[in-house]
């Protein structure tokens, strides 16, 4: 009795076991574009990170990127999202089984799995979202079909900055980040940087916390995830005195937004990747500004020169120049902040085109 | 007959110990040393303040300033007094007081804190509601786990009882704007989750480990699928949770130090001082704590008593996992608000190494807890004035207190005899 009542449960802890298995499985189920029109002979493919393309960050930019072209182009895009980092490789290799043209994988994370899977396939087209595909460090792409899609990030972070220094009443701006990967750091450089640049115009001395610029190193909580971490990392920042915060790492800025209202104080947030505004208008009366990445842009035009059946692998790389960063419009802000910030920050935009005023970063020297 | 009798353990005596441990003296000779490197040779010759109050206290503290180079030297001192303490008492064969690796470590901790924090305000409020904050669902998890282990359950699914109050208390109390509904249906599924684990460890003798780990996965998938198919479709309806407010106890708020850290806090954390209260009473001084002792030291003579163990068990797992429901409601109704995916990040198992590391005690077992939130919350706070730690280290650190921990600074636990063996009634 006592025999097969056990064989009974452990088939049962089998299947409990089988089904989360599945379940695991329906997240990463391929997401297929719509389709309209005649077919042209053009598959274009995608692979997430970790994050999946609900993100509200890269992958869900990245995502709307190809399926915009795709829909324009008539043709259908296949995407994957990569439930753990052993998916990445194998996720590489069923898209180009299924004859994909051209494979876009989303973050530095895929990097590896991507120069190889280059490599292997020398007659698909690549291109990588955020990295340069450069795991030697020798300065050059590892296989010659990958297109990295890059972006200076730095430059629009400067504008930020230079905005939370001026807004700042307290003379304390806050950052803090995901991880301290050179992606999310170029955010935190940008800023100290347009902060200096402001202390050194106006002879004020606004301070960041949250970011060393000269030791490379500040407040990580470790996870890409809104989560406890995120929200007692804001609260720290709120306690110090910080009026303006800056949270690097896609979700992470939710747990700010609760820290902030949970601290009863008057304090002002700047959203990076999209405009949050738009993106999340539920909590608009927060958001200072919003430092801009045209994933959307730069992949939707890597992947409509692709379809063309050939592409040209220099870096794309997204500055102010070519608007592929920027700052967002100060929405609810406009009346809170100084009337002249607006000319301001375009005048110092031109200059950072102009090359004027020098803006260091990892793409930029 | 008390359950201790009952098992007999094979315990020195009294007094004079018949082994001389040298893990104690040996980790503050250690400690001592890193101290001078550190604080006095490496020292950084800056004032350091610490601020112990808010800025809406009503006794308002002066800052406590000192050059933090003074201070690491007097700090270096008193960890070679106590160090020298201790290997006098080892010598001796006495056991090294409690008392005693309490102050050294406090010492320890404000030491290395002023030199971390040298030319900077320490934020002192801020560090200990930080602490408390990144605790709470640890302490939460760690009651789960030692009602469920002192019942001879090992409960490896803490994190999946979290995760499941996470997410259900984020849907329900998005739904009913209620955070009390919200709270209540987290503890619901903290215990439906308990009840797999009940059903499989208990009346079909699973190995529980093997339970545990597959609980886990499941939990997580299936709130991870729920997630990413049906809230972030419906985020307005499902999952904009209303928050509990945050309640300043009248007067106790208002000590400085305390007040801000322990009494202005969301129902949540006020919910877990009173669970830790009655747990820690109950489980040694009532009737129910005594037959729950019973049946995790020795099943066989609890069954011959007249105690039903396989019940006795059930029903003690599941109440565990009401409060591990409760613990997953504080990462959403306590905190973020909204539900992520896998949003307890581990939680789960942090707090099964605080049951070890606080001996399957209710209070030490919190304490231990509060040890790893201060861990986890240094890191933060010292970066934010810019500490010269880098920062993966300091992430590291709950970690390796963990281990170190678990590995024996507070010597060898012992786990209640019949933990995680099943009871095959014959």
């Amino acid at each position: 009795m006592t025999h097969t009542t056990r064989k009974a449960a452990l088939a049962g802890l089998a299947l409990l076991g089988a089904s989360s298995l599945v379940l695991a499985g329906c997240a990463a189920a391929p997401d297929s574009g719509e389709t309209t029109g005649p077919a042209l002979d053009f598959k274009p493919c995608m692979v997430s990170d970790l994050g999946g393309f609900d993100d509200k960050s890269f992958n869900q930019l990245g995502y709307e990127g190809i399926t915009e072209a795709a829909k324009e182009l008539g043709v259908e895009a296949t995407t994957v999202e990569s439930n753990a980092e052993s998916d990445y490789v194998p996720n590489i290799e069923n898209l180009v089984s299924e004859g994909c043209d051209l494979i876009v994988t989303v973050g530095f994370a895929l990097s590896a799995a991507t120069v190889e899977e280059a490599l292997a396939n020398p007659d698909v087209m690549f291109a990588i979202v955020d990295d340069a595909a450069d795991n030697d460090f020798n300065g050059e792409t590892d296989a010659p079909n990958i297109k990295p899609i890059l972006f200076d990030t730095s430059q629009a972070a400067f504008l930020a900055g230079y905005v939370m220094a001026s807004y700042s009443t307290s003379g304390i701006v806050g950052t803090y980040g995901g991880m301290n990967f050179p992606t999310v750091s170029i955010f935190m450089d940008g800023a100290a940087q347009g902060i200096d640049y402001y202390n050194s115009e106006m002879g004020t001395s606004v301070s960041l916390l949250g970011w060393d610029e000269a030791a490379q190193d500040g407040t990580f909580i470790g996870s890409f995830e809104a989560g406890t971490d995120s929200y007692n990392a804001a609260k720290n920042l709120i306690d110090q005195g910080a009026d303006v915060l800056l949270p690097v790492g896609g979700p992470i800025y939710q747990s700010a937004i609760e820290a902030i209202a949970d601290s009863g104080k008057d304090v002002a947030m700047v959203g990076v990747d999209a405009d949050l505004t738009e993106t999340d208008p539920d909590s608009a009366s927060l958001f200072l500004t919003s430092i801009l990445k045209q994933i959307k842009v730069a992949v939707a035009e890597v992947t409509k020169e692709a379809s063309s059946g050939s592409l040209d692998y220099s870096p794309y790389i997204g500055t102010l120049g070519n608007s592929g960063v920027g700052i967002a419009p100060f929405h609810d802000f406009e009346s809170k902040v100084k009337p002249e910030l607006s000319g301001e920050v375009d005048a110092i935009a031109e200059g950072i085109i102009g090359g004027t005023i020098p803006v260091k970063s990892y793409l930029a020297g | 007959m008390t359950a201790a009798t009952v098992t007999a353990p094979e315990r020195s005596g009294v007094g004079r110990l018949d082994r001389r441990s040298w893990k104690v003296p040996i980790a503050f000779g250690l400690v001592t040393l890193a101290a001078l490197v550190l604080f006095v040779i490496l020292g950084r010759d800056r004032i350091v303040s610490f601020n112990l109050s808010t800025g809406t206290d009503l006794i308002q503290l002066p800052l406590l300033a000192f050059p933090a180079l003074a201070g690491g030297i007097v700090v270096t001192v008193v960890l070679a007094v106590v160090t020298a303490f201790a290997v006098f008492r080892v010598w001796e064969r006495r056991p090294v007081p409690l008392w005693v690796i309490v102050i050294g470590t406090v010492v320890a901790i404000v030491g290395f804190l002023a030199w971390a924090g040298a030319g900077a305000t320490l934020q002192v409020p801020g560090l200990l509601t930080g602490t408390l904050f990144l605790a709470t669902p640890l302490v939460y998890g760690a009651l789960a786990g030692v009602i469920g282990e002192r019942g001879g359950v090992v409960n490896i699914a803490i994190e999946a009882q979290l995760l499941g109050g996470a997410f259900t208390s984020a849907v329900v109390a998005s739904l009913t704007q209620q955070p009390f509904v919200g709270l209540a249906a987290a503890g619901l599924a903290g215990m439906l989750v308990a009840f797999l684990l009940a059903a499989f460890a208990i009346k079909y003798f699973v190995e529980q480990v093997i339970v545990g780990v597959v609980i886990n996965v499941l939990v997580s998938g299936l709130t991870g699928f729920l997630y990413s198919q049906v809230l972030t479709e419906n985020r307005q309806l499902l999952n904009s949770p209303v928050r509990f407010d945050r309640i300043d106890i009248p007067l106790l708020s208002q000590i400085p130090v305390i007040g801000p850290t322990l009494f202005r806090q969301t129902i949540l954390v006020y919910l877990m001082y009173v669970i830790v209260a009655v747990v820690a009473f109950a489980l040694y001084r009532t009737k129910w704590g005594l037959r729950l002792r019973a049946v995790g030291e020795h099943p066989k003579a609890a069954d011959t008593v007249g105690i039903n163990v396989a019940r006795t068990r059930f029903w003690n797992v599941a109440l565990a996992g009401v409060i591990a429901g409760f613990g997953g409601a504080f990462f959403t109704l306590g905190s973020n608000g909204a539900f992520n995916k896998d949003m307890t990040n581990g939680a789960g198992f942090i707090a099964l190494a605080a049951v070890i590391f606080g001996g399957w005690d209710p209070v030490r077992a919190t304490l231990a807890a509060l040890l790893f939130g201060f861990a986890s919350n240094l890191q933060n706070a010292l970066s934010v004035i810019g500490s010269p730690v880098p920062s993966e280290f300091m992430l590291m650190l709950p970690y390796v207190v963990t281990i170190a921990a678990v590995a024996g600074l507070v010597g060898r636990s012992r786990a209640p005899a019949a933990d995680g063996v099943p009871y095959i009634k014959s």
